[in-house]
C-alpha cells in the first residue's frame, strides 16, 4: 500500500519528516518498507528568468533566449514555445537534468545557435497536461531556486507493508487515522464533504431507471448504487492523475479514475457500469449458476476469458452477468468514451466468497484484495456518495435523485467488555481504566465505563465498524500495546516450577549419532525431502517395493522436487555427484532425516527416520607414509561396525541381501544388518548402472539404518564387567578352504564352540591369502584364538586339547585342509 | 703437575667450544681423550709420580676426563641440533597421519545451540510430523480455510487436507491437547514453503516455542526472548519488539536485533534500517486455547518462531541460502 504525504494531508496534519513518520508507523504495526521522494526527477530543474528573447536567425518558430539561471549566470537557450517572452519566470532544465521518459538535457546547438538547457512545459515535467507552451510561473522568484522547492512540490510516498489483519489501512483515510493517533497533539481525521450540490441534481430518480435484487444475501449483505446522467467521459484532471500515479495506479478515464480514487481514499472498492449496457434496467446479485452447472465463460474488462464455477457470486443484469462480484467487472458493461449514463456500485461482499473466487480465477485485483480482507460494512454509502459527487464535479454529470441501498443482512456493531485487569495481566502492565480508554479512543474506539467505581470495572468498548480485525478483549490488548509502544512495556521473567522432566529420547540419539559420525570423519549433509518422480527407476527399484509408494506433491516447485523421498539413497548420491563434479573425489557424508511412504488417499504418510552414510574415493591420499588407496566395502562396513559398537550394540549379523531387495547395490556386494532378527539397515556398493544414472564416475558405498530399529537395539543398561586377573595365551590356526566358504559362517562355528567351551575369550581373523600355490579355488584363512581362565594362569597343557578340537571341528565342517 | 692438568683443561675446553664440525670435534676428542691422547697420557703417567701426589692426580685427572667427555657430548649434540634444525632422530616437521575431520551441518549446529539455550530455560523438545494435516498446520492455529493469512505461507499440498508443514507450530496444539499447563516446549525441524529464489529455499528449518501457564505476560515474552537473543548472539545485543500480525497470536510482535555489521547505522545487510528481523512472536491467541480446550480465563502464554537458515547466515556470514542444501563438503567442512 502506497500513500503520499500530500494526499494524507487532506485528512490529517502531517508535520513530521517522512523518516520519523515511517518509524512511528513501523513501530505501531504498519511497517514502512520504503520512502520515495516523488519529485526526485526535478533535480537540475530551476526557476529562471528570460532576460532577452529574439527571433532565431534560421528558424521561424524558434526563439533564442538569454536566460538568467541564478547567481548572475546567463545561459543561451533556444525555445520553440509560442508563449515565451522577456521577463517571464520559467522552469529551466539545466544540462544534467533527466526528465520523464529518460530525456537527458545537454548543451547543444539548434540550427546553429547554442542552447544550454531547456525551458519546459508543465506536461514535460509531468506537473500538468498543458503542453501548449512553457510554464509561465506566476509570482516573484529568486532565479536558480530548484523548481521543487519554488513550487513547494515536495512530496514523499511511503510504501507500507500491511499485514492482512489491517484492511482499514488499505486506504488513505485509514492510514491518516493511525497517523492522528501517533502524533502529538493527537488529531482526528477530517472526512471529505460528500453532500451533493443542489445545482448538480437531476430531476430524474434512480429508482425509475434501475432495480437491484440480491438473491444471495449471505454473500452480498449490502448493495448500494447511485446514478449519473450526461456524463462526459474523458481524461481526469491533473490533480487526480497525480494522486493516482503517486500511489502506483494507472489512469484510465475520469469515471474509472474516480472509482479508484475513492477506493484508495476510503478503502471501499467501487464499480462503474455503463448504464446503457445494463439489460432490462435490472441488477441481480446471484451466483453464476446452480451447484453442478457447467462452468460459465465470462470476459472481464481486461479482455481475459475466465471459466467461472457455479458458486461464484456475479453481478448480473436482466439477461447476463456483467461483473464478477468484488473481483472484476465485465467487458460487456465497461465505461467507454461513448458512455453517458453511469451506474456506480458500492457493495459489501462476503470476504470468504470473494477470496475463493479470486483464488479460483487467479484474479488478484485491488478490489478483491480489499473485499477478502474485509471492508468497512458501514462504509458503502459514504464511498458511493463521495464517488457520485466527484463524478458530478469532474465528469460534468448530473446526479439522479435517490440512491439504492439494499441491505438484507445487517452487520451488527461489535461491543467488547474489556477487563483492565486481564489486559494488564496479559501485557505485564499497570494501565488504569482511564489510560486504556484514552489510548483506544485515539483510534476511534468508543468507550462506556460500565462499572467505573470498582477497580476491576469492565470497560465497554464499541469497536468502530472499519476495524473488522477486532472482536475480542485480546485484540484490544494489542491495540493498547502497539499504540503505547511495545518497547515501553517492561521486560519481566516468568516463574517456572522446578519439576522433573524427561528429555525426549530421539533428539538425544540423533545427537549421539552425529557425534560418532563426525568423530569418524564424516560431514553432515542435509538434502531436500523432495526428489524426482523417477527416483525409484533411477535406483532400479520396482513395484511392489515399498519405496515405490511415493507421496506426490500437488503443486511441486519443479520436476526435480516432485515427490517425497522414500529413501535416503538418491539424495546422498546426488550430493556425491555435485561434489565430484567439483573435483572433490573423496567423500564421507552422512545424513539423518525422514523418508515418507504413502498410506491411503487423504491420509498422512508414514514417516520413518533414517540415518544414511556414503563413502567414496580414497582411504588415504598419496602421502609420504602410504600410497593412494581406494575405499572398498570393508571401509563402509567398518564404519557401520564402529557406529554400532559406539552404541554398545553387539551380536549384529551381516547377511547377504536377497535378490531384488536392494537392487541399487552391485549383485554380491550388498548386506542386511540384522540384530536378533530385526533388520537395522543395509549396506553395500552402489551398482554401476545406478551410479551411471546419477552421473557418478567412481564407486560409491552406502549404508542406511532405521532409527526406530536402532533405538530398539540399544542396550537397556550397561553393566560393568571385572577386568581379568590372569594372563591370556593366544594360539593361531590356518586353514585352506574352498573360496565359496564365508568367513562369517566359520566365525559363527568358532563362536558356538567358544560358548560351549568357556576358556575362549576372543577369536578373530587375521589373514586372508589367495594364490595359485594353494589352488585357484581355495583361500587360506588364519585365525587367532585367545584363551583365558578367570581362576588361573593357563598353560600349554590346559589348552592344547581344546585348540585341537576346535581345529578339527573346522576341518570337518568346512572341508578345510591344513597348510603345507 | 697441577699446572699441567690446568693447561690441559684450558686448552681442551677452548678447542671443544670452537669446534665447528663433528669431525673437528672428533679429532679434538681423540687428541685429549683418545688412546694416545694428552689426558690419557697424563693418567697413564700417574704410577710414575711420587706416591703422595698420586691420589690427587688420579682424582683430578679422572674428574677432568668426565668433564671433557661431557663437554664433547654437549658440543656434539649442539652441532647435530644445528645441522638438523633442532631434530633429534626424526624430522618432526613431517606431516602427521592425520585423522579425518568430520563436521556437523551449520543448521544442526545453530539448531543445537538454540535448543540448548531453551532447554536450560526449562523447555522440552516436542517434534511432530513433517507432513501435517490442514487442521494442525492451520485451523487449530486460528487460520481457517480461505483466510488471507494463508497467503503469508505458500503451502505445498499433498491432498486437499494434507500439507507439508509450513511451520513447526503444528506440534503446539498436539502437545496442548494431551497436556494441561504448564507447557514449555520448543519444536525444531524442517518446514516447507512453495518458494524458491535467492533468499528462499522450498525447505528450511525452524525452531518454534511455546510457554503456557498462569499469568504469563507480554513482558515475560520480552524477557525470555531477550535472554535468548543475548545468549545466542552477544550479551549486549540490542533488540526491539515491533507490532505485527500472526493469526495465532494477539498481540503479535516481530523481534529485530541491532545490525551487527553496521551497529545500527544502516547497511546492505539490514537494508539500511539498522535492524534485522529474526523472530516472530506473540501472546497465544485465545482461539488457539479454545481449540485445545484450555481455559482462556486461567491461562495465558506466548509463542515464538525463527528460521535457522537466517540465523546461521547472520552467525557465520553465509551469503547464499542455497548453499545449505548443496552439501558441498568444501562448504560443510568450514563449520
Amino acid at each position: 500500500m502506497k500513500v503520499s504525504l500530500s494526499w494524507l494531508r487532506e485528512y490529517i496534519p502531517v508535520d513530521l519528516d517522512p523518516k520519523d513518520l515511517s518509524d512511528r508507523l513501523t513501530m505501531a504495526g504498519l511497517e514502512v518498507d520504503g520512502v520515495e521522494s516523488l519529485y526526485d526527477y526535478l533535480d537540475n530543474v530551476v526557476v529562471a528568468q528570460v532576460v532577452q528573447a529574439r527571433q532565431h536567425p534560421n528558424a521561424d518558430k524558434l526563439t533564442c533566449c538569454t536566460v538568467d539561471i541564478g547567481k548572475g549566470e546567463l545561459f543561451p537557450i533556444v525555445c520553440g514555445a509560442p508563449n515565451v517572452r522577456e521577463g517571464m519566470y520559467v522552469a529551466c532544465a539545466l544540462p544534467g537534468a533527466v526528465l520523464p521518459g529518460d530525456f537527458k538535457i545537454k548543451k547543444s546547438k539548434l540550427r546553429g545557435e547554442p542552447s544550454h538547457g531547456m525551458l519546459c512545459s508543465a506536461a514535460e515535467l509531468m506537473l500538468a497536461h498543458d503542453a501548449s507552451g512553457i510554464m509561465d510561473l506566476d509570482g516573484e522568484f529568486v532565479t536558480g531556486t530548484p523548481l521543487e522547492s519554488a513550487l513547494k512540490l515536495t512530496d514523499a510516498v511511503l510504501e507500507i507493508d500491511l499485514t492482512p489483519n489491517r484492511p482499514d489501512c488499505l486506504s488513505l483515510i485509514g492510514v491518516a487515522r493511525e497517523i492522528g493517533a501517533l502524533t502529538e497533539p493527537r488529531n482526528k481525521v477530517t472526512l471529505p464533504d460528500v453532500t451533493f450540490p443542489e445545482a448538480k441534481m437531476d430531476s430524474r430518480d434512480i429508482h425509475d431507471f434501475v432495480s437491484v435484487r440480491i438473491e444471495d444475501p449471505q454473500l452480498c449483505p449490502r448493495y448500494t448504487a447511485g446514478m449519473l446522467f450526461d456524463v462526459k467521459v474523458g481524461p481526469s484532471p491533473v490533480w487526480l492523475k497525480q494522486r493516482l500515479e503517486a500511489v502506483g495506479l494507472s489512469c484510465v478515464n475520469n469515471v474509472v479514475d474516480i472509482t479508484n480514487f475513492v477506493m484508495m481514499e476510503t478503502g471501499q472498492p467501487l464499480h462503474a457500469f455503463d448504464y446503457d449496457n445494463i439489460a432490462k434496467s435490472k441488477i441481480i446479485v446471484r451466483t453464476a449458476g446452480k451447484p453442478g452447472d457447467a462452468p460459465l465463460e465470462f470476459t472481464t474488462l481486461d479482455s481475459k476469458v475466465h471459466k467461472l464455477d457455479p458458486e461464484m457470486l456475479m453481478i448480473c443484469d436482466g439477461e447476463k452477468p456483467v461483473g464478477i462480484a468484488g473481483v472484476m467487472g465485465g467487458e460487456n458493461s465497461e465505461i467507454t468514451d461513448a458512455t453517458t449514463r453511469v451506474l456506480v456500485e458500492s457493495a459489501y461482499f462476503n470476504p470468504v466468497s470473494i477470496r475463493r473466487t479470486a483464488k479460483r480465477t487467479g484474479i488478484a485485483s485491488d478490489a478483491s484484495h480489499r473485499f477478502e480482507r474485509g471492508v468497512d460494512p458501514e462504509g458503502t454509502l459514504f464511498a458511493l456518495n463521495r464517488a457520485v459527487s466527484l463524478m458530478a464535479q469532474f465528469c460534468s454529470a448530473t446526479i439522479a435523485r435517490g440512491i439504492i441501498d439494499e441491505n438484507p443482512v445487517k452487520t451488527p456493531p461489535v461491543t467488547i467488555d474489556l477487563s483492565p485487569k486481564a489486559l494488564n495481566v496479559r501485557l505485564g502492565t499497570s494501565f488504569s481504566a482511564d489510560e486504556i480508554a484514552q489510548i483506544l479512543g485515539s483510534v476511534e474506539f468508543g468507550i462506556d465505563k460500565k462499572a467505573a467505581q470498582k477497580d476491576d470495572g469492565l470497560l465497554q468498548v464499541h469497536v468502530p465498524s472499519f476495524r473488522v480485525d477486532v472482536a475480542r478483549p485480546e485484540d484490544l490488548s494489542e491495540e493498547v500495546a502497539r499504540l503505547w509502544g511495545y518497547n515501553k512495556i517492561e521486560t519481566s521473567y516468568p516463574l517456572i516450577t522446578a519439576k522433573g522432566r524427561t528429555l525426549a529420547s530421539r533428539p538425544v540419539l540423533r545427537g549421539k549419532i552425529r557425534q560418532a559420525m563426525t568423530g569418524f570423519g564424516f560431514c553432515e549433509a542435509i538434502n531436500y525431502n523432495f526428489i524426482r518422480k523417477d527416483a525409484c527407476a533411477r535406483m532400479a527399484i520396482e513395484d511392489p517395493d515399498k519405496r515405490t509408494r511415493m507421496v506426490e506433491i500437488l503443486n511441486p516447485i519443479s520436476d526435480q522436487m516432485a515427490v517425497l523421498r522414500t529413501s535416503i539413497v538418491p539424495g546422498l548420491l546426488e550430493a556425491m555427484a555435485r561434489n565430484t563434479a567439483k573435483q572433490v573425489d573423496t567423500l564421507q557424508l552422512f545424513e539423518i532425516g525422514k523418508v515418507f511412504f504413502d498410506t491411503a488417499p487423504g491420509k498422512q504418510p508414514e514417516e520413518v527416520e533414517v540415518v544414511g552414510g556414503l563413502i567414496t574415493g580414497y582411504r588415504w591420499d598419496q602421502t609420504w607414509y602410504s600410497k593412494k588407496e581406494a575405499v572398498d566395502f570393508f571401509d563402509l562396513k567398518g564404519v557401520v561396525q564402529g557406529l554400532l559398537s559406539y552404541f554398545q550394540i553387539s551380536g549384529v549379523l551381516y547377511e547377504r541381501t536377497e535378490t531384488g531387495t536392494c537392487p541399487y547395490f552391485e549383485p554380491g556386494y550388498g548386506a542386511r544388518i540384522v540384530k536378533d532378527g530385526l533388520v537395522l539397515g543395509t549396506l553395500g556398493k552402489i551398482a554401476s548402472g545406478v551410479g551411471a544414472a546419477f552421473g557418478l564416475k567412481q564407486d560409491a558405498y552406502l549404508f542406511d539404518l532405521d532409527m526406530d530399529s536402532l533405538e530398539k537395539a540399544l542396550p537397556q543398561a550397561i553393566q560393568a564387567v571385572g577386568l581379568p586377573k590372569f594372563p591370556s595365551i593366544s594360539r593361531d590356526m590356518t586353514f585352506i578352504v574352498p573360496k565359496r566358504v564365508e568367513v562369517g559362517v566359520m566365525i559363527d562355528t568358532i563362536s558356538a564352540f567358544a560358548q560351549k567351551q568357556g576358556l575362549i575369550e576372543d577369536y578373530f581373523l587375521f589373514d586372508v591369502f589367495e594364490g595359485s600355490n594353494i589352488g585357484e579355488d581355495k583361500k587360506s584363512l588364519s585365525f587367532r584364538v585367545v584363551y583365558r581362565s578367570a581362576s588361573k594362569t593357563l598353560t600349554e597343557n590346559n589348552i592344547k586339547k581344546i585348540h585341537e578340537q576346535l581345529s578339527q571341528k573346522i576341518i570337518n565342517d568346512f572341508q578345510a585342509d591344513l597348510p603345507g | 703437575m697441577q699446572n699441567n692438568l690446568q693447561d690441559i683443561e684450558k686448552q681442551a675446553l677452548e678447542k671443544i667450544s670452537t669446534a665447528d664440525s663433528k669431525d673437528a670435534l672428533e679429532s679434538i676428542s681423540v687428541q685429549f681423550l683418545g688412546r694416545k691422547g694428552v689426558l690419557t697420557a697424563f693418567l697413564r703417567n700417574i704410577p710414575s709420580l711420587p706416591v703422595d701426589e698420586r691420589p690427587a692426580a688420579g682424582k683430578n685427572g679422572n674428574l677432568l676426563k668426565l668433564k671433557l667427555e661431557e663437554a664433547v657430548r654437549q658440543a656434539r649434540s649442539e652441532l647435530e641440533a644445528g645441522a638438523a634444525g633442532g631434530a633429534e632422530g626424526i624430522d618432526i616437521t613431517l606431516p602427521g597421519r592425520m585423522v579425518k575431520k568430520g563436521a556437523l551441518h551449520p543448521i544442526t549446529q545453530v539448531m543445537d545451540e538454540i535448543s540448548g539455550i531453551f532447554l536450560r530455560l526449562g523447555f522440552d523438545i516436542a517434534e511432530g510430523p513433517e507432513v501435517e494435516t490442514d487442521y494442525y498446520n492451520f485451523e487449530a492455529l486460528n487460520i481457517p480455510k480461505y483466510h488471507p493469512a494463508r497467503d503469508m505461507q505458500d503451502t505445498f499440498y499433498v491432498s486437499e487436507n494434507i500439507v507439508l508443514r509450513t511451520h513447526t507450530s503444528g506440534s503446539q496444539p498436539r502437545v496442548m491437547e494431551k497436556n494441561e499447563p504448564p507447557v514449555r516446549i520448543i519444536s525444531p525441524g524442517k518446514v516447507f514453503r512453495c518458494d524458491s529464489d535467492l533468499t528462499h529455499t522450498p525447505m528450511f528449518h525452524q525452531v518454534e516455542g511455546l510457554m503456557v501457564d498462569r499469568n504469563i505476560s507480554f513482558g515475560d515474552l520480552k524477557g525470555v526472548l531477550t535472554t535468548f537473543v543475548q545468549q545466542f548472539f552477544d550479551k549486549d545485543t540490542l533488540l526491539r519488539f515491533r507490532p505485527s500480525f500472526f493469526p495465532f497470536t494477539e498481540p503479535s510482535a516481530e523481534v529485530d536485533i541491532r545490525c551487527a555489521m553496521c551497529k545500527g547505522k544502516g547497511c546492505r545487510v539490514c537494508s539500511n534500517t539498522g535492524w534485522i528481523e529474526i523472530l516472530g512472536s506473540g501472546m497465544v491467541h485465545p482461539a488457539v486455547f479454545e481449540n485445545v480446550g484450555y481455559d482462556t480465563q486461567k491461562y495465558t502464554g506466548f509463542a515464538f518462531g525463527m528460521g535457522m537458515e537466517r540465523v546461521a547466515m547472520l552467525k557465520y556470514g553465509i551469503d547464499d541460502i542455497r548453499k545449505y542444501f548443496e552439501n558441498d563438503v568444501r562448504f560443510l567442512g568450514q563449520f
